[in-house]
């Protein structure tokens, strides 16, 4: 290869239209000639300013969230429910505790649930035309947490719907006399959200009672059959997801 | 010229490459780093990659893809090898070429964007740039090519064709469109007073 083939492949190679065949030979002339490797860089350099013809586009909000989870910590385990501290604690106590622990909740990137899967399905429950509104509004936003032995709970939220959906699977069963109770943790501490069961596989998708605010920690415990009586959660989370 | 908050000499050189500050310190593991970059370059890398690949939920696709890799593989990033805002660009532009090569049979991509449109940048593609200055300069500087180089950069960068591809579509022989990229390529880089 003489320079001058050499400047021909570096132009074809900066505006990727060599085939495989001439970027091996760009990438062997390079070792040949570390000197030539101006030439690349200064045909990258022109070719990208190429781009400046391109209009900035704003690209949808959910590209941002799913990229900052994807590279976030690994997963603390979450304090498993039989650990529960029955006392009823003051809620602001109450909740920086919640919120300490979802902050140290690894939010894990996960496939988005799509909304065709549920289309398919033949009954339409409250949650999942809820999930599909979410999913549909501009401002739809999830975060995903991973839960010990291998679970998974996804909460989506859309202020401009005033609605927050959970999808969870693989939560390990209460017990008979027990359910799963959803809570919404603000300022004030946390506001029962109703209440849910899951199938064999742990699996539920959940639509939380009252209007979500952003901010909002969005939790589950487990509690007495039919919720829990004084309307204050009666133990630990075993989900608890930072919106 | 500032471009992407980054004052950039007019002899297209960098003092100093803010962009390439930030892929090192992202090098380290610093997230931080990474989401100012993202939010300083997502529009940008967004809008290149939906000129390419048009389907704004593929693009999406590839956007996140693109800023993955920045995050995986920026210590790899050498500075004395170009500029970050180039090293990123270059990411996007190569990620959704390919995209449009694995996903699309060359007789779609006749369809969805007739060459002739790319070959001669288009009045609606004039107006969304005209607002910046640095868009309107590479623009000038493009018109100013013999209309078969233009034809045959165009071509290949923004309808991600082959060389081979293009000399297909322009009824050129092969030896011809390369000379074309490279002396076309030439001239935009002294139009743009791009340093080496």
């Amino acid at each position: 290869v003489t320079e001058d083939e050499f400047i021909e492949l570096a132009a074809g190679h900066a505006l990727h239209a060599l085939d495989a065949t001439e970027e091996e030979a760009l990438e062997a002339a390079m070792l040949q000639h570390p000197g030539w490797v101006r030439h690349v860089t200064a045909a990258l350099e022109t070719s990208a300013r190429l781009a400046d013809l391109a209009e900035p586009i704003a690209p949808p909000p959910s590209v941002r969230s799913e990229l900052l989870a994807r590279i976030a910590e690994p997963a603390l385990p979450l304090a498993p429910p039989a650990a529960a501290d029955p006392a009823v604690e003051p809620p602001r106590r109450l909740l920086r505790r919640w919120l300490a622990l979802a902050a140290s909740i690894v939010v894990i990137a996960g496939v988005a649930v799509g909304s065709t899967v549920f289309l398919q399905q033949t009954s339409r429950p409250a949650s999942i035309v809820a999930l599909e509104q979410i999913d549909a509004a501009p401002d739809a936003d999830w975060a995903a947490i991973e839960l010990e032995g291998g679970g998974a709970a996804t909460a989506h939220w859309s202020t401009s719907v005033g609605q927050a959906v959970l999808v969870v699977d693989g939560l390990p069963a209460p017990g008979s006399d027990q359910t799963f109770e959803l809570w919404y943790v603000g300022a004030d501490g946390p506001v029962p959200a109703g209440t849910f069961m899951t199938d064999t596989n742990g699996a539920a998708t959940a639509l939380l009672a009252g209007t979500f605010e952003p901010g909002l920690v969005i939790a589950v415990t487990v509690e007495p059959a039919g919720g829990s009586p004084t309307g204050a959660p009666s133990s630990d989370p075993v989900v608890a997801i930072a919106t | 010229v500032v471009i992407d908050g980054e004052l950039v000499p007019g002899d297209g050189s960098r003092e100093s490459d803010e962009v390439g500050l930030l892929l090192a310190r992202i090098a380290t593991g610093d997230r931080a780093a990474f989401t100012d970059l993202y939010d300083r370059f997502s529009s940008r890398a967004f809008g290149l990659i939906v000129r390419v690949l048009v389907d704004r939920s593929q693009s999406a696709e590839v956007l996140q893809e693109v800023f993955l890799e920045i995050w995986q593989s920026a210590d790899r990033f050498a500075p004395n090898k170009g500029s970050g805002r180039t090293w990123i660009l270059t990411i996007a532009h190569r990620r959704a070429i390919d995209r449009v090569r694995a996903a699309q049979a060359s007789t779609d991509r006749d369809t969805r964007i007739g060459f002739r449109d790319l070959a001669v940048p288009a009045d609606d593609v004039a107006e969304e740039v005209e607002l910046k200055m640095e868009s309107e300069r590479v623009r000038t500087a493009l018109s100013t090519l013999p209309d078969a180089q233009r034809e045959a950069i165009t071509l290949a960068y923004f309808g991600g064709y082959s060389q081979s591809e293009v000399a297909a579509l322009v009824g050129a022989p092969l030896g011809t469109v390369k000379t074309r990229m490279r002396d076309g390529l030439g001239r935009l880089r002294i139009a743009l007073e791009v340093g080496s």
